[in-house]
């Protein structure tokens, strides 16, 4: 399959390059009509912040496949990042290469952090785009259903989107080891900075119970609770109010600690010893270090944090070699039902196909008849029927020596549908 | 077909363990996927070879220690997949399972076919007084092991080591509530033993005394758990404190099962 990618990625140019070729959804969607009118049959365009790629099967009235340069250039200029990014920073990979390639980013494989999530719904996304600029057609259609079918399995099979890669998903991960169900639980943010707010959505992402901030500036707490739907708490009250939360997220800047071991201790009392887990995000630390040594009080730092972030990304790499086999295991796929799409095994999987019908329709039938004459008979009438049937789709197929190859894999694979001889199709 | 089975029993809970264990560290899909389905083989396969001696000897088995071993195994493997049924957790086998492993080796290796039996055994209301015992001491070893995980995982967070056991194990509060289950099913079960051995057995036996170091031993046990479960209720213990109650009282359970049971006891012994 004469399959084209043309783009740049996070592996050929820094973010300050890459960033000139983000194509927004309008942008994409007035490009594709252009694409195709120049250089491709069927395209679309995946455009993330860590690449912008274009896939398309080259339209053969054009003769030749399109170059990098052309297409390249086509892309620098739509953008005007002349002045930034050069030919250099793209690259071109065709057939196999390019669909192992657009398998290997759905699988995750080929993401800045390995095990992305969020990659094969970008890709769903920008195929979209090319249905509704009416760009995508059979070959793409069957390419995307292949490229979801490899996303699913490397999530279902493998562990390579496990684990938090962000310190402040971690943080909540960690209170999910800690509690069953987090709608049950309330949390305190203390400070209302990015970080602390980051941590706070993930929380409210897992619909945690009850959401309260405390900030020296009270306002700026207001400010945030509102944006966040949380509740706004005076700043002196934070030591009554890790009485009754289970989370405390602190993040503020300030030296000297906003907990004391003491503070804690006594908190803990008032609570009957139930479980605290306090994260501390603040540089300097926020919360006196001793006060882990508390019973049923879980204390975590950045550094902490940062650890459980650094083993999970060492885990998901080692899962890669699994999501590889199952690249490779659905490229297979994907190929022996684009070897069905020629002419010979088509007619032959036809043939057979009427054949099978005719003989369990004759052999059903045939003890009505009583003489061996008769069925004899049957059976040559059976016969010349269907061949009769198949004289002209077999002809039509056998005439289509002159068409471009993607017109006559587009034939076959309209008879294949039609006659349901989908033997190699991996859908089937 | 009763020998083989015997045979069979530790190599089928042997492979259980193993699957239990390959999914836990090395995360194997083929494990994942075996270890229930050959848990579930292997219980039932249990399950015919104890009715399969109850027909043939004549006598429930627990006639003998290494009889009561393979009752052991197989109330522990069934505890676990109720367990494992109930909660969705399917991740903890291992640690459990490796002990019904263990019981039913030991019973592999030392069973012996005994037609005759002491009458004693033969009562009914015995059967169920031990039977309860049996039930409520498994309850017990679950509870322990869970509290056991619970620890491990609570010393891994508060430590920071975000290994293995954090990864795999489930959350501090679902162990706690495992554990919690089995403490409380364990009480229950061991006061019904107490009540039929203190109310209806010494109208069975003429040595019968209330001094009995394993009744003592049992009504410690009772005692024990009955008060970490006060605490519980009255005093909101939770977390550590009651997980470390779960594995002391299965230590004191031990003591009592062995050391009592082999030197200590008279009337209470029937082996």
């Amino acid at each position: 399959m004469d399959l084209l990618v043309i783009g740049i990625n996070h592996r050929t140019a820094p973010l300050e390059v890459r960033e000139k070729l983000w194509l927004s959804a309008e942008e994409v969607r007035s490009a594709l009509p252009q694409l195709r009118q120049q250089w491709f049959s069927e395209c679309f365009v995946v455009s993330t912040c860590n690449r912008t790629e274009i896939y398309g099967i080259p339209a053969s009235v054009n003769g030749g496949s399109p170059s990098l340069d052309s297409v390249g250039q086509f892309l620098i200029d739509l953008k005007a990042a002349g002045a930034t990014v050069k030919l250099q920073h793209l690259y071109r990979l065709a057939a196999e290469d390019a669909i192992r390639h657009l398998f290997r980013v759905a699988a995750g494989v080929d993401s800045m952090v390995v095990g992305d999530v969020q990659i094969l719904g970008q890709v769903r996304e920008g195929f979209a785009l090319g249905l509704e600029q009416k760009t995508v057609g059979i070959f793409l259609n069957r390419l995307l259903q292949s490229t979801n079918r490899v996303g699913k399995r490397v999530r279902s099979e493998t562990r390579i989107g496990e684990g938090a890669v962000s310190v402040s998903y971690a943080a909540v991960e960690l209170a999910s080891k800690i509690f069953e169900d987090l709608t049950q639980r309330s949390a305190l943010l203390i400070g209302a900075g990015e970080t602390g707010e980051l941590a706070a959505r993930h929380l409210q992402g897992k619909n945690i119970g009850g959401l309260f901030i405390a900030n020296r500036t009270r306002a700026k707490a207001e400010e945030v609770a509102a944006a966040l739907g949380a509740h706004a708490v005076d700043f002196d009250s934070i030591r009554e109010k890790i009485q009754e939360v289970d989370i405390v997220v602190s993040c503020i800047g300030g030296s000297g600690y906003v907990l004391t071991r003491d503070e804690i201790t006594d908190a803990m009392k008032k609570r009957l010893n139930r479980p605290l887990l306090v994260l501390d995000l603040g540089v300097p630390r926020n919360v006196d270090p001793s006060a882990n040594k508390i019973g049923n009080v879980f204390l975590h730092d950045l550094d902490a944090l940062a650890g459980i972030v650094r083993q999970n990304i060492e885990q998901r790499e080692t899962e890669v070699p699994k999501a590889i086999a199952i690249v490779d295991e659905e490229l297979g796929k994907f190929h022996a039902w684009y070897s069905s799409l020629e002419v010979h095994p088509t007619i032959t999987d036809l043939h057979r196909h009427f054949e099978e019908i005719r003989q369990d329709e004759v052999q059903k039938h045939q003890n009505r008849f009583s003489s061996a004459n008769d069925r004899e008979l049957l059976d040559l009438v059976t016969r010349r029927i269907v061949n009769k049937i198949l004289h002209a789709p077999t002809t039509e197929l056998r005439n289509g020596s002159n068409e471009s190859d993607e017109m006559k894999r587009k034939r076959i694979h309209i008879v294949r549908t039609l006659f349901g001889l989908r033997k190699d199709d991996p859908d089937s | 077909m009763i020998p083989l089975l015997s045979y069979l029993l530790p190599v089928a809970y042997f492979a259980s363990v193993w699957a239990y264990a390959k999914a836990f560290f090395r995360d194997s899909l083929l494990a994942s996927r075996l270890k229930t389905p050959l848990l579930v083989a292997t219980v039932l396969l249990h399950f015919i070879y104890l009715s399969l001696r109850t027909v043939a000897l004549d006598h429930p088995p627990i006639t003998s220690i290494p009889e009561i071993m393979s009752v052991i195994s197989l109330s522990i493997a069934v505890g676990y997949l109720v367990i494992e049924f109930w909660t969705k957790v399917k991740n903890t086998g291992y640690f459990i399972l490796i002990l019904a492993f263990f019981f039913q080796l030991a019973a592999s290796l030392l069973i012996q076919d005994i037609s005759e039996v002491n009458p004693i055994l033969r009562s009914n209301m015995l059967g169920i007084h031990v039977s309860a015992a049996l039930l409520g001491y498994t309850a017990i070893t679950i509870s322990a092991v869970y509290g056991f995980l619970y620890l491990m995982l609570y010393h891994n967070i508060k430590s920071n080591r975000f290994g293995v056991i954090y990864a795999r194990l489930p959350n501090l509060e679902i162990l706690e509530r495992m554990s919690s289950i089995a403490i409380v099913l364990g009480f229950a079960l061991l006061g019904l033993a107490i009540v039929i051995g203190i109310v209806l057995l010494p109208r069975a036996f003429a040595d019968f005394s209330y001094y009995d170091p394993k009744l003592v031993g049992t009504v410690c046990i009772w005692a024990l758990y009955g008060a970490g479960l006060l605490a519980k209720r009255s005093f909101g213990w939770q977390g550590r404190k009651i997980m470390i109650l779960s594995i002391v009282g299965f230590g004191v359970s031990l003591f009592s099962l062995s050391i009592v049971n082999v030197f200590l006891s008279k009337f209470h012994n029937f082996y």
